[in-house]
């Protein structure tokens, strides 16, 4: 453990609050100058008088800020929020830096669902935003539940199987979504090829209360089991003896984990590598504590997902980018450097997650990277 | 002019609709558009719309188009909003549309709901047939106030389409393959516009039976077809020249050993717009060389 101070570590209410407390003013930083940034000439003077209300703020500039950029920094806020903290719930269950809804497949499995969804002509309506996100779960759960089969063996979940496994489950999903694509009328193809890049837009309030409140749900479940989870990290059989029921910990996680992440699929598509670069910065910065990393990945996650949607939105304006793209860019060096880095393994002590005991003499070898 | 005349003049202009009077219309998916008044800025997200507004004399209404609205060359001079798929919705709310022209076609279901959101008019048009074109033109036509010059243009469109067809009415209809995109393989079908296009233009579309809209298509079954006139689709400039050598190996087909392997300009011909007459033109000749000596069918 680091990060709390050596010796006593301080009290974690206080650090808590003051991480979240800074996090939080960030968040809401980065969401006000967003607010200011878009393809629409709309002038600072004029977004500040539609935020204080004037009566002299334009038609054109209060149907942007309000109805078109907030919206969507919301989405944004609370989709990069979700997805850190899924992130951070699948490296704790697999004790695996590299767990990740894209990396696992969660994510293809999730997006699935959605497709099918889709083709049935759900929409973002509040009814069919329930629809979307219950199929995405189900993609979701049967994605990892895949994974987890595939790459459990006697001696736990070894690190390479686990990502080869969610690879593999990754590439069957997406192969799965070319058949559905390949049935889609044409017309509509582009339409599926655009929601499968992961774009954030703005949606009316009723769904984004869903959305919220679904994103509220799965991160109170992972935060609740973060006590345990530092007791998980410890290894199987500590946690055991410490009283921790591993079993119905990890469904617990696995099920907030997979909620988050359906959610997110079902109102923004697949965006992926959110979930390993934000839990990934934040652990360097504050140390690998559950109950801090938790709280501080649903703020943090929410920036970086904001900044990378307001360099979406203006890189190329009027055209826009697909946040979905911005994120992949930047996570994939930062997975090549966690899987080069040997260091990075986390649980190389004791790689099994199955409360089966490893074979006597095992070494364990397959938590280790070969370089 | 008399008094009297000016008087019943000044009656009659009065009797008119004006620019304030609420305006209900069904746009060409049936769906009713009620405006509060005629539209005085347009956007269209759809290069065939683009064209039609500039050949009815409509383009001081259009305030913003596509990236893909190249065509007349001054359509380049408006501002652009983004792409068709993913329009800038601020860009958009920003020129203050009083209407925007979208298709099911081409644009996404989401866009038409987030405008709808927000309140702006949604014309869609989804032209299917040519017959569809002069129905979309007529309809443009009536949201910008210029039915008439619509219906005159429609007409002048309809008058060469019909002088094409009857031209090479008479004539042995040749065997056409007509290849949308060479790689993977995607052809006019059952309901394409250019299907009924290389019809009109006195051939036969080998892919006519392949199924519906644009399916994807084996290069095998083209092959077997033997058709004996080949076009490959050039789209804009930016995406390339067609594969045309490929397609020359294919020496066994008699289209090629007749040299009747040509490109044409996509744009031309999946663009349903105002250029839909001049499309037939080019395909018949192509078709039946024969059947429109040097002079050009003016």
């Amino acid at each position: 453990m680091s990060g709390a101070g050596d010796g006593a570590p301080r009290t974690t209410a206080a650090r808590l609050a003051g991480i979240v407390g800074a996090l939080g003013l960030v968040l809401a930083a980065a969401g006000a100058a967003a607010l200011f940034v878009g393809s629409a000439a709309v002038t600072p003077a004029s977004v500040l008088a539609v935020l204080t209300g004037q009566e002299t703020a334009e038609a054109v500039a209060r149907v942007v800020v309000l109805d078109l950029r907030l919206p969507r920094i919301a989405v944004a806020a609370l989709a990069g929020g979700a997805l850190a903290v899924a992130g951070v719930g699948f490296q704790a269950l697999t004790r695996n830096p590299l767990a990740e809804p894209s990396v696992l497949g969660v994510s293809s499995g999730a997006a699935f669902g959605v497709v099918t969804g889709q083709l049935f002509g759900l929409g973002l309506t509040v009814l069919q935003a329930f629809g979307l996100t219950a199929l995405a779960f189900a993609g979701a759960f049967i994605a990892g539940g895949a994974v987890y089969l595939i790459a459990s063996t006697a001696a736990g979940l070894p690190v390479h199987t686990l990502l080869l496994a969610g690879v593999i489950v990754g590439i069957f999903f997406s192969s799965a979504i070319t058949v559905l694509i390949s049935l889609v009328d044409t017309n509509r193809l582009g339409g599926v090829i655009h929601w499968l890049l992961g774009n954030v837009a703005p949606i009316p309030a009723g769904p984004l209360l869903v959305f919220a409140g679904l994103t509220a749900a799965g991160v109170a479940l992972v935060a609740s089991q973060a006590r345990r989870l530092n007791l998980l990290a410890l290894g199987e059989e500590a946690a055991l003896q410490l009283g921790v029921d591993a079993e119905a910990l990890k469904r617990r996680i696995f099920a907030g984990a997979a909620l988050l992440t359906a959610a997110v699929v079902a109102f923004a598509g697949p965006i992926g590598f959110v979930g390993l670069i934000v839990p990934h910065a934040l652990r360097m910065l504050l140390g690998p504590d559950n109950r801090v990393l938790v709280p501080a990945a649903a703020l943090g996650g929410g920036v970086f997902l904001l900044a990378a949607d307001t360099l979406a939105r203006s890189v190329v304006a009027p055209a826009e980018v697909s946040v979905g793209v911005i994120t992949a860019f930047c996570g994939a060096p930062v997975f090549i450097a966690l899987l080069r880095s040997r260091a990075a393994m986390v649980g190389r002590a004791e790689p099994c997650l199955t409360a089966r005991r490893a074979k006597h003499g095992d070494s364990p070898s397959g938590a280790r990277l070969q370089p | 002019m008399t008094p009297l005349v000016g008087f019943l003049t000044a009656a009659l202009l009065l009797a008119t609709p004006l620019a304030g009077a609420a305006l209900t219309l069904t746009d060409l998916t049936g769906r009713t558009v009620t405006l509060p008044a005629m539209p005085q800025r347009i956007i269209s997200l759809v290069p065939g719309a683009t064209e039609i507004l500039f050949a009815i004399g409509a383009q001081d209404r259009l305030v913003g188009v596509t990236d893909f609205c190249d065509y007349p060359p001054e359509a380049r001079r408006k501002p652009s909003v983004g792409g068709m798929l993913a329009p800038s919705l601020e860009t958009m709310v920003a020129l203050r549309p009083d209407l925007v022209v979208a298709t099911p076609s081409g644009n996404r279901e989401e866009t038409v709901a987030q405008l709808e959101r927000l309140r702006i008019p949604v014309y869609l048009v989804n032209p299917a047939s040519v017959a569809d074109v002069l129905r979309m033109m007529e309809g443009l036509g009536a949201v910008t106030g210029r039915r008439e010059t619509a219906r005159q243009t429609a007409q002048g469109l309809r008058l060469r389409i019909k002088a094409v067809a009857e031209r090479v009415a008479a004539r042995p209809r040749p065997r056409v393959l007509y290849v949308l995109w060479p790689d993977p393989l995607i052809v006019p079908a059952r309901g394409a516009v250019v299907t009924e296009l290389i019809a009109l233009a006195g051939g036969e579309s080998v892919t006519a039976g392949a199924g519906e809209g644009y399916p994807r298509y084996s290069l095998e079954a083209a092959v077997a077809q033997a058709p004996e006139v080949i076009l490959l689709a050039r789209h804009s400039v930016a995406v390339g020249p067609v594969s045309l050598e490929k397609w020359d190996r294919l020496t066994s087909l008699a289209a090629i050993r007749s040299g009747r392997l040509h490109a044409v300009d996509g744009d031309l011909f999946h663009r349903q717009g105002a250029r839909i007459a001049e499309a037939l033109e080019a395909l018949a000749r192509l078709i039946h060389p024969g059947a429109f000596p040097r002079a050009a069918t003016r």
